[in-house]
């Protein structure tokens, strides 16, 4: 009988203590009204989305990001986090001023949106892709065209998942 | 006033913005730009007047329906008589068109109108733009705001006419025409009897009025005798008389207020020669009756009260009883006394026999009633 208050009392808060975390969200969200969505984000990710000009082959690729994050249920903050911290990596692949221009609309006016703790906050942010060893010039040439489509391609698609999370958030709002 | 031209503005949360005069120091100000937003004044109105509808349709453009992220604006429409000064009317609206209807303003007169732009408190907010470039319109005179349809115009005169026409023709045409058919009046058995006798016949004076007969040879009738004799007239003229009570209720049917007691005999030639009352025709059936003489004098006083009963024993005379009754013609053995020496007198005597025995009739029936 000793044994068992013993399990009850040292056993049980530890576990309960580890299993917080994960069905708790990391971040908190503001602007669920829409109006920040609807005015400013939607406009510029629907720039982005028409600027970018892809075959349906684009929608295949699967990239570890999405397999690793997902908008889940109470995931979309800290999914939306994640996803706008990949979005200040592509500003670096040289587009256009406007392409620019949007693309640090939409991740940095997210992440504005966005209060999560510093354990999301202190993890690196993930990497577009990996280097790859280079031959020559004319294969590295090839290899970064079809990196930038590959980038490209991922971002479409990011960009569709963002705007799928935030009608998913929206449509919460409006249920509660 | 510096103006900023760039893209680089989250519009989100708050902005900060630092200026350097001169080898001033810096000064910075954080604000949320989103709510400061002064919109682009509007521009290019027009006003369209519009005839059918009688209203002015008000169109104007402003450069925010192509922008991105300021497109939901709220409009100010302004416009004022330009006689009257600050006397401005405003309409609010949120689309760039705007229907004034023509009764809300005066006739065949100038106005001026303007408009200008608010951002919509959805998300964006600030200030009013500058008014537009005014616009300066005439409204159409009365005229033309009354002027109908002509076919309208002449069907209504038209109705309007024959309406007049037939009022007038009501008021004139109502006692002589339309009365009698709405609201037919009771006949009158003087009048029926005359209508009846009027024939167009020379020597013809049909008339209740007995000084209608002034200048006409009358002759009285002192008595009526009843005989079913009609063919022993023709052989006989002077049968038998008749008897004692029969004479006496034949005396009752006499009516006249100036019957003479005793009078000569009447013979049926002369009273056919001067009979008007042939042309009686229906039940009163005494004009071409055949007189029989008679000494009789009746008391026409006291035939007003039994009329009918007189009548009935005319029908059936001394000579009924063995003999048929005659058809249709019951007056045809009918006997009369005249008095000749009555001519003239305005009285209620009779030149036929039948003729005044069916007048008498009736006008005790008619003074009974």
């Amino acid at each position: 009988m000793f044994h068992v208050s013993f399990r009850y009392i040292f056993g049980i808060p530890p576990l309960i203590l580890v299993l917080l975390p994960v069905a708790s969200s990391d971040c908190d969200i503001g602007g669920k009204d829409g109006r920040v969505y609807q005015n400013v984000l939607m406009i510029s990710i629907d720039d982005l989305d028409s600027m970018i000009d892809f075959d349906s082959n684009c929608l295949n690729n699967e990239s570890n990001f999405f397999k690793k994050h997902s908008c889940g249920d109470n995931k979309e903050a800290s999914f939306l986090y994640r996803a706008a911290r990949k979005l200040k990596q592509f500003p670096k692949m040289n587009n256009s001023e406007d392409f620019n221009f949007h693309l640090s609309r939409v991740s940095q006016g997210t992440l504005q949106l966005l209060n999560c703790s510093s354990k999301v906050k202190g993890r690196k942010p993930p990497s577009l892709g990996e280097a790859q060893p280079t031959k020559n010039l004319e294969e590295n040439k090839s290899v970064k065209e079809q990196k930038k489509l590959n980038d490209l391609c991922f971002l479409k698609i990011l960009l569709q998942k963002i705007k799928t999370c935030w009608n998913k958030i929206l449509r919460g709002a409006k249920e509660h | 006033m510096y103006f900023i031209k760039t893209k680089k503005f989250l519009l989100i949360g708050d902005s900060e913005i630092c200026v350097k005069l001169e080898r001033k120091s810096m000064t910075c100000r954080k604000m949320n730009i989103v709510k400061i937003v002064k919109p682009e004044a509007p521009f290019d109105v027009r006003v369209i007047y519009r005839e059918a509808a009688n209203d002015f349709v008000v169109t104007f453009n402003t450069s925010h329906l192509r922008k991105k992220y300021v497109k939901e604006l709220m409009h100010e429409v302004a416009y004022r008589q330009e006689k009257k000064e600050n006397n401005w009317m405003h309409v609010n609206l949120s689309s760039t068109k705007l229907m004034l209807l023509q009764r809300n303003l005066q006739p065949d007169a100038m106005y001026e109108i303007k408009v200008r732009s608010i951002p919509d408190t959805n998300y964006f907010e600030g200030f009013w733009s500058e008014w537009s470039p005014s616009f300066h319109f005439r409204t159409p005179e009365t005229s033309i705001r009354g002027q109908m349809d002509p076919v309208a115009l002449t069907i209504s005169i038209l109705s309007f006419f024959s309406v007049a026409l037939v009022v007038i023709l009501a008021c004139v045409l109502w006692k002589k025409r339309i009365k009698p058919m709405v609201w037919p009046s009771l006949p009158d058995h003087k009048k029926t009897l005359e209508q009846l006798c009027k024939k167009p016949k020379k020597n013809l004076n049909v008339s209740f009025n007995p000084e209608s007969f002034l200048d006409c040879q009358i002759h009285k009738v002192d008595g009526i005798q009843a005989r079913d004799e009609a063919e022993g007239f023709l052989q006989d003229p002077l049968p038998s008389q008749p008897e004692e009570s029969e004479k006496r209720r034949l005396r009752e049917g006499m009516q006249g207020p100036n019957w003479p007691s005793e009078h000569p005999v009447f013979t049926p030639k002369t009273f056919i020669g001067e009979s008007p009352f042939r042309c009686l025709a229906g039940n009163i059936s005494v004009c071409d009756a055949p007189v029989l003489p008679s000494s009789r004098s009746p008391d026409c006083r006291e035939g007003g009260k039994n009329g009918p009963l007189v009548h009935q024993d005319l029908l059936l005379g001394p000579g009924t009883t063995n003999s048929t009754l005659p058809s249709p013609f019951p007056f045809q053995s009918g006997i009369l006394t005249l008095n000749p020496a009555a001519q003239g007198q305005p009285t209620l005597t009779s030149l036929g026999s039948s003729q005044e025995e069916a007048y008498v009739t009736m006008s005790s029936f008619y003074q009974n009633q």
